[in-house]
């Protein structure tokens, strides 16, 4: 029992530092390699932002919107029977921009975007190809893990905006078909209560989400051990480590905001 | 350093260099020098270390102990950069090619070239039409990886190596999977590129019709250790009976696969 401790506890330091040195050898290769005239491929970052945003436009909308409208529905059931119905409108704007879209966001990302990276850096691992680079003097962590993490951390808050939007329409659908609130009324009170404090909370907790995927799924399609069975170990612990720390870091960050 | 600058001189130097992995030592206190110009080989059976030898020549490994000397300069001991300065000197071709999927065979080639010269774009596209040349790849140039044979894929590798003019081309298994005659063109061509950009080849085979066609110079390694170097008549004519019973691919011998698996899975079998 003390042994398997002790290995869990060892395998997962190591795996904090290897973490944390994959994430201080992106920041000096985006900040201080342009310096040292090592660029990381323009293309690149424009193809990744494209897989990683562009790609997701279609499944983020869909999510946020029915959690939009589930929401306005669940929330519209308590309070119908205080009498204050129309308050569905900014429950549902506060809560999306606040919480649910950054969290729901990050979350469908994780499994569509870091899944794939992870497979794919998994892949190049153990096709020699992270070593061919490596041999011709190019560095894998500049060449293939700044884009990745750029297109990340700048594409998750624009998806999270867009989310944010589709979450309130669909409580908008809800409000205003089902519940029969005037339209003009639903976005005056969805928008009344709604800070801009609340929705730069939401963006930050994004750009934060956008690193934790980011990192696990570069850290972990590096190191991928092995063959066809490693490149789907990679994979699934990229997925399955990204949605924990998500949730970690926006209990973390939530308790920050509601205490702060 | 250039050709006529270091004939005859040792170009990759090793020295005393040792290797374990997981307690098991896979090379085991190895020195040799590959001089200046020359095709040298290392042969030996799978597993015996040779891809292992390679892979310290390149950076890619450290030694445990020992020095790995690439134009006099020790890249066991050497920083990131400086490392990055000698590895811009030689190319390597991969056993399985190992060229990037996401690129197309063109941008493959100029990848070295893109990230290491400020050559304008269109001096690279004259570059990879030379290189392509060479390896008998035109016309393949918006071609992926994925959609060319597996020798077309080495040509390929092959030209990236050389694409940056190196001093060195180290080549794993070039051979390997390719049909006889594929095999033979990749033989003669890793002889042109020896003779024609007069560059220094260290290749890593056991395939033994490739071996005595273009080696200078042979060195068999078994088990970690260098057992023989020497000229192919040399090893042709060698009394030490691994390298007799390798070369003629003897199944009796005093290299017996069966020997080396090890007490634990004699055990198990028991």
């Amino acid at each position: 029992m003390i042994s398997y401790l002790g290995r869990f506890f060892i395998e997962h330091t190591l795996w904090l530092k290897g973490v944390i040195n994959l994430f201080i050898d992106i920041l000096y290769w985006t900040f201080i390699g342009p310096f040292l005239g090592k660029f990381s491929r323009r293309e690149s970052i424009f193809h990744q932002m494209i897989f990683v945003g562009i790609c997701s436009i279609v499944i983020v909308f869909f999510v946020d919107l029915f959690t939009g409208i589930v929401l306005a529905m669940q929330s519209a059931y308590i309070l119908e029977k205080m009498g204050a119905k129309l308050y569905v409108a900014s429950l549902v704007s506060v809560s999306l921009c606040r919480e649910l879209g950054p969290v729901l966001t990050a979350l469908v990302v994780a499994g569509r975007a870091g899944s794939a990276i992870a497979a794919e850096l998994g892949t190049m691992k153990v096709t020699e190809q992270i070593e061919a680079l490596e041999t011709m003097a190019i560095n894998p962590v500049r060449f293939l893990a700044v884009p990745r993490f750029l297109a990340l951390v700048i594409m998750l808050p624009a998806l999270t905006v867009l989310g944010d939007l589709a979450g309130i329409f669909g409580g908008f659908l809800i409000g205003t078909r089902s519940m029969n609130i005037n339209p003009d009324l639903y976005m005056q009170i969805a928008f009344k209560y709604l800070e801009l404090k609340d929705i730069n909370t939401g963006l930050l907790k994004a750009f934060v989400f956008g690193i934790i995927i980011a990192l696990v799924a570069c850290y972990e399609g590096l190191n991928t051990k092995g063959g066809a069975e490693g490149v789907g170990r990679a994979t699934t612990r990229s997925v399955v480590i990204s949605f924990i720390l998500i949730i970690a870091a926006d209990c973390f960050l939530t308790a920050i905001f509601y205490f702060s | 350093m250039s050709i006529k600058e270091c004939q005859g001189q040792s170009i990759v130097s090793l020295r005393n260099v040792t290797k374990s992995f997981q307690g098991r030592k896979v090379i085991d206190d190895v020195s040799l020098d590959v001089v200046c110009g020359e095709t040298f080989v290392i042969m030996g059976c799978s597993g015996s270390g040779k891809s292992t030898l390679l892979r310290h020549m390149t950076g890619a490994i450290c030694p445990d102990e020992g020095s790995v000397l690439i134009k006099d300069k020790n890249i066991a001991d050497i920083s990131y950069n400086e490392l990055d300065e000698v590895k811009k000197t030689f190319g390597m071709s991969f056993q399985y090619s190992a060229l990037l999927d996401s690129l197309t065979v063109e941008e493959n080639v100029a990848l070295p070239l893109r990230e290491h010269t400020k050559l304008a774009d269109e001096i690279i596209e004259i570059i990879i039409k030379m290189k392509l040349s060479l390896v008998g790849m035109r016309g393949f140039e918006h071609y992926y990886p994925s959609e060319i044979s597996g020798g077309m894929r080495k040509r390929v590798s092959l030209a990236r190596a050389i694409a940056l003019d190196p001093d060195i081309v180290f080549y794993d298994e070039p051979t390997s999977g390719l049909d006889p005659v594929v095999g033979g063109i990749t033989d003669k061509l890793i002889k042109d590129l020896s003779v024609k950009l007069m560059i220094t080849s260290v290749v890593v085979t056991h395939d033994m019709h490739s071996v005595f066609k273009i080696a200078d110079r042979i060195a068999m390694i078994h088990e970690g250790r260098i057992i023989e170097i020497g000229t192919p008549d040399e090893i042709k004519n060698s009394q030490n009976p691994f390298v007799h019973q390798f070369i003629n691919g003897n199944p009796d011998g005093p290299i017996n696969l069966f020997e080396e698996q090890g007490e634990p899975e004699q055990e198990a079998v028991l």
